[in-house]
């Protein structure tokens, strides 16, 4: 299967400038250069190129957003914030491949005439922002950032800016405001990032995965990328496998692979021989999944059919034995952990699923606890500024509705049937 | 007592001024650098950092209290961080917890009494396909095991 | 102009209206919290959601644009739920300390929950998250945290209008909690607005704290009389004495603020007051009754002007006194008793402390006032000070409670000099100390008129309670005064005469209590 971004990720000096080049690095760069920045907007259109970070957002559409008027300088952001649960893809490209990042920076910036990009990277990726400062010093002096990047007389800086440890930064406005020194607390949409955003400028934000998927598509043109994957889900994904598998790891793979494929042919299956018990799709906040639901293509189109999403791509594993109610309380303490606070449904209703499914898991669950959770999902659910508190809600849901058993059990025996272990 | 940036940190500061267009963008590398500086971020961090920026102490503590990276009050020496999220607590996350709760004397969110080490449990660090992870300091440890984490813990001088 | 129907009924509306400003408009309350006029819209209490066609979630009024052909519902099950549905989660860490909490029948949560709750509670006790209560956080306010909904009325209050950002959140999700940073508390003139923008009892006010119950308050409009900005108030007062002023809304004047030295000038009308008219026989005082005190007083002006010569008798008014009692007081002194020496004080130096906002440096409601109806200040009131001081006064009848900055010593000396020294005047002070003759007043609460602010707007105050004591209307003292001078005023109260001074006075020109309405009306010509 042909790979676009992993190809030589195997090949630990290809981090670096001089190993990049001589796999064809920045070649794509001078393809892009002389091609008009509105063809190369229609490539990634063609490319079917769904936003990587989680929404899956057709990538081409939103460069469209950007005011056709230049007069407000417009700017790139990549969101390397990666802090959904499960999701471990954008680390592996900034520690392998930085330089794939790079020169997707300067096409995308260059089609989008823009002449700043800030690389927001999750702050306890210390090492990883190392990287990617050394891959970009390099590029600085090479010419490939900066001043009249080869010639072209388009100018670029590229800075990298650390989070402090907020998973919700991972949400594009909530983003732009850590950018600018705030808490980081999403804004009311509208306006749009595209209209409004960082510094008040015209902002695209992109997931790294996807702004490293632009040299190959600059490459070998949009319709070639969309071919690898499905018709509306073009291209390949990293994949994370993780949970109890026999090979846990990031895996590139068509976006219209199955995911039961994903689990036992890629990563091996499950792990000391156990059953399935159930999947959690595309990050921690997509409706999880029993055994006889996985015989499914994971794109994005046919993973919300079937009423979950693919999300982030991180695909976890749960084996048999595991008490569901246990997983719930471990996801519903990091929603109430990450809440921004900002408005009432996610900051008190986070804090308070926490505190029910906690309850039933210690065996102190009443009765009318689990319609109190699916009531006060209603309540939180498609009524807050950001999804955070839909992401908290579709596991509780799903949770409940597809291993309810386990939560009347709970509360029926006031105790874990499990004896409170994973 | 009064803080202020080395020479080297000063330097560092002036040239994040030059990478953003708002002076206020300069707050969380800041504070990040006022971490390394000064061991934590102190009050007084907090209020060199609002005059340097020029903006209220209420407002860089508001964002200083908002990420879990930057500790207001000291830690120790090492600061173990034992991801307690989903796919580490699959395979195995809470019994190295109380492992290392129990080989250290101290319950997450304490410091051993000789100051060395501090332990925290944290939420995904985002390499899930090697759980379980911690992060000591800055240094990710990954596939971690009982064995593993003391042999880890046990070389740290 | 972008037409909505809201609830089956249609509005045109100016374009940029939210779907909450609109529905106001036709009378529709949609419930909120963190948005306020005068402050950027936050959107974070979640209070106003509203179901839009064509929108597959339910928006929120206050930050959605009316578009043309909007069609918005706000009387459905489903938003009737949402509501009740934030209402509740709102609650849940709520400490409900409305028997001690002084927010308590003016409370935002208590008035949703009673039309939007009557839920019970479904959150046990013991999982409630504590904050810190009772702190002292500098100005005039005290911070309840556990009681905050985390608007953030309050940060952007501090962030936009005062530019001081003295308050913030710290932490994040339900332990978020507004604060201020340790040692650094409130430090701007405009505290005070914090309590009347909270709209719970998390942000309070020092002054008002546990001394009444807001439902046992009256409220009336008036003007604030600490500076010559005239910040429109509403003055609270059960009885006769006054508990709080609050701003009112006026965006000519002082959009929906005051600061906080105006806020405590209510104290003033209910303590150290003069509510008894008395005379000073031998060094002290003797109670005497306007029956007989009136006609006295007006005869000994008289009898001084007759002896000595008009030139001996000197009228000092005050930039405290209305419009109408400044034009009858002129008249007095000018057609009445023939004096030239007619001017009017200060209560504090000039240049006292002023900002870029709302306080002004001349610490007096209506100098504006006095100069427009003809009446002198500065140099004027210097000049007639020297000729006091160098006895050339046997008659002075002054208005106010002080002369200028001079202290009760200095004020002594000077009156010492004068023969007859009646004061009109509201409270104690060095003037009520010397003077020969007390005519206590009616303060600003307890009578009715005008005054002109700084940039010459005209802008009514109204009578909230009849005057304590004896107190009497400085205006039916000075008709009294007047008509026993043969002035046959038939003058019945500030409407009359307003009416009059409006016939003849050249700035107030064509102007009527109707025109000048409720937000105040400019005056023709300004006196530079």
């Amino acid at each position: 299967m042909e790979t676009v971004l992993t190809t030589h990720f195997a090949n630990e000096r290809y981090r670096r400038l001089d190993t990049y080049r001589q796999y064809g690095g920045y070649e794509a760069l001078k393809k892009a250069f002389a091609m008009d920045p509105g063809q190369i907007i229609d490539e990634v259109k063609k490319a079917n190129l769904r936003g990587r970070g989680g929404a899956g957002f057709p990538a081409g559409v939103k460069w469209g957003f950007l005011p056709k008027d230049l007069s407000r300088p417009r700017v790139l952001v990549v969101n390397a914030d990666e802090g959904e649960p499960g999701t471990f893809k954008d680390r592996v490209i900034m520690t392998r491949g930085p330089h794939l990042l790079i020169e997707g920076i300067v096409i995308s910036c260059f089609a989008l005439r823009a002449h700043a990009c800030w690389i927001y990277i999750r702050g306890e990726f210390v090492r990883e922002a190392r990287i990617v400062d050394e891959a970009i010093a390099e590029a600085y002096a090479a010419g490939f950032l900066g001043r009249n990047i080869l010639g072209s007389g388009f100018d670029l800086d590229v800075t990298v800016h650390r989070g402090a440890g907020a998973y919700i930064c991972g949400e594009e406005t909530s983003l732009i405001n850590s950018l600018e020194g705030k808490r980081g607390w999403p804004r009311l949409k509208p306006p749009f990032p595209a209209s409004v955003g960082a510094f008040g400028l015209p902002t695209i934000v992109n997931n790294v995965e996807t702004i490293a998927d632009i040299p190959w598509i600059v490459t070998h043109g949009g319709e070639t990328f969309a071919a690898l994957g499905v018709e509306k889900n073009g291209g390949t994904r990293l994949i994370g496998v993780s949970g109890a598998v026999n090979r846990p790891g990031v895996y590139e793979l068509s976006a219209g692979v199955n995911l039961k494929d994903i689990i036992y042919h890629h990563a091996g299956g499950i792990k000391d021989g156990k059953a399935l018990k159930a999947v959690i799709p595309g990050g921690s906040s997509t409706p999880v999944l029993r055994p006889d639901e996985i015989d499914v293509s994971y794109d994005i189109e046919s993973m919300a059919k079937i009423g979950t999403m693919a999300g982030s791509g991180g695909v976890i594993v749960i084996p048999e034995g595991t008490c569901m109610v246990r997983a719930l309380s471990v996801l519903m303490n990091f929603y109430a952990h990450e809440s921004c606070g900002q408005c009432t449904p996610c900051r008190e209703g986070t804090g308070w699923l926490k505190k029910i499914v906690g309850r039933i898991e210690a065996g102190k669950g009443r009765e009318g606890d689990v319609e109190l959770i699916l009531d006060l999902c209603d309540n939180m659910m498609g009524r807050t500024i950001c999804p955070l508190a839909d992401a908290a809600v579709m596991p509780a849901q799903s949770f409940i509705w597809k291993f309810r058993e386990e939560f009347d059990r709970h509360i029926g025996e006031q105790k874990c049937p499990y004896g409170n272990r994973f | 007592m009064r803080v202020a940036f080395s020479e080297t940190g000063r330097a560092k500061f002036e040239r994040l001024l030059t990478r953003y267009p708002d002076r206020k963008a300069v707050i969380l590398p800041a504070l990040h650098l006022a971490q390394k500086e000064f061991g934590y971020v102190s009050d007084e961090a907090i209020v060199y950092i609002a005059g340097l920026v020029g903006t209220s102490p209420a407002d860089i503590e508001g964002v200083a209290t908002f990420y879990t990276m930057y500790n207001r009050k000291p830690v120790g020496k090492y600061h173990v961080q034992i991801c307690r999220n989903i796919s580490c607590s699959l395979l195995g996350a809470e019994h190295l917890i109380e492992h290392v709760s129990t080989k250290l004397g101290v319950r997450p969110g304490e410091t051993t009494p000789d100051g060395k080490f501090t332990l925290t449990t944290v939420e995904c660090l985002g390499s899930c396909g090697t759980a379980p992870v911690m992060q000591v300091n800055d240094e990710y440890h990954e596939n971690l095991t009982v064995e593993s984490i003391d042999r880890i813990l046990d070389q740290l001088p | 102009m972008p037409t909505l129907t809201i609830n089956g009924m249609t509005v045109d509306v100016p374009q940029g209206t939210t779907i909450l400003n609109a529905a106001k408009e036709v009378g529709v309350e949609i419930p909120h919290y963190c948005y306020h006029p005068k402050l950027s819209i936050a959107g974070n209490c979640r209070m106003c959601l509203v179901e839009v066609e064509k929108f597959p979630k339910l928006q929120t009024a206050c930050s959605t644009v009316v578009t043309d052909g909007m069609v918005v519902r706000t009387d459905t099950e489903k938003v009737g739920k949402a509501v009740t549905g934030v209402l509740e989660l709102m609650l849940i860490h709520h400490p409900i300390d409305c028997p001690i909490c002084d927010q308590a029948g003016e409370c935002g949560l208590q008035n949703y929950y009673m039309k939007f709750g009557l839920h019970k509670s479904r959150y046990a006790l013991e999982d409630k998250v504590h904050k810190k209560k009772v702190q002292d956080v500098g100005g005039q306010i005290v911070l309840d945290a556990e009681r905050c909904i985390l608007c953030s009325r309050c940060v952007r209050f501090l962030d936009e209008v005062t530019g001081t950002r003295e308050l913030h959140f710290f932490d994040r999700g339900d332990h978020s909690e507004i604060s201020i940073f340790p040692g650094r508390p409130l430090e701007n003139n405009y505290t005070g607005n914090l309590a009347d923008i909270c709209p719970v009892g998390a942000l309070t006010s020092k002054d008002f704290r546990f001394r009444c119950r807001v439902w046992f308050l009256k409220a009336f409009d008036s003007i604030c009389t600490g500076c010559s900005r005239g910040c429109n108030v509403d003055a609270h007062c059960k009885g006769d004495i006054l508990y709080r002023l609050k701003p009112r809304w006026n965006d000519a004047v002082n959009q929906a603020w005051m600061c906080d030295f105006g806020r405590l000038t209510y104290k003033a009308m209910n303590e150290a007051r003069l509510l008894i008219p008395f005379v000073r026989e031998e060094g002290a005082r003797k109670v005497a009754a306007w029956g007989s005190l009136l006609p006295d007083v007006a005869f000994r002006l008289k009898a001084a002007a007759d002896k000595g010569g008009t030139d001996r008798v000197a009228v000092i008014a005050s930039p405290q006194s209305s419009n109408e009692e400044l034009y009858l007081l002129r008249r007095l002194a000018t057609e009445l008793l023939g004096t030239k020496n007619l001017a009017f004080t200060h209560r504090v130096a000039e240049d006292g402390f002023a900002d870029d906002f709302l306080i002004q440096a001349d610490k007096n409601p209506n100098s504006r006032g006095a100069q427009l109806l003809g009446i002198p200040g500065g140099a004027a009131f210097d000049a007639l000070v020297s000729k006091i001081a160098g006895g050339g006064i046997d008659a002075l009848l002054i208005f106010g409670n002080g002369i200028g900055a001079l202290s009760e010593e200095e004020t002594a000396a000077l009156l010492a000099k004068v023969p007859f020294v009646v004061q009109a005047g509201t409270n104690e002070g060095p003037v009520s100390k010397a003077a020969t003759a007390v005519l206590p007043s009616a303060s600003v609460a307890e009578r009715g008129g005008t005054f002109t602010n700084h940039a010459g707007r005209v802008q009514r105050f109204r009578f909230g309670f009849p005057a304590r004591g004896k107190a009497k209307n400085p205006i039916e003292i000075l008709v009294g005064l007047g008509n026993r001078l043969g002035a046959g005023w038939t003058f019945a109260g500030e409407a009359s005469v307003f009416r009059a001074l409006a016939e003849t006075e050249a700035p107030f020109a064509g102007m009527s209590y109707d025109s000048i309405g409720m937000f105040g009306q400019e005056t023709k010509c300004h006196m530079s």
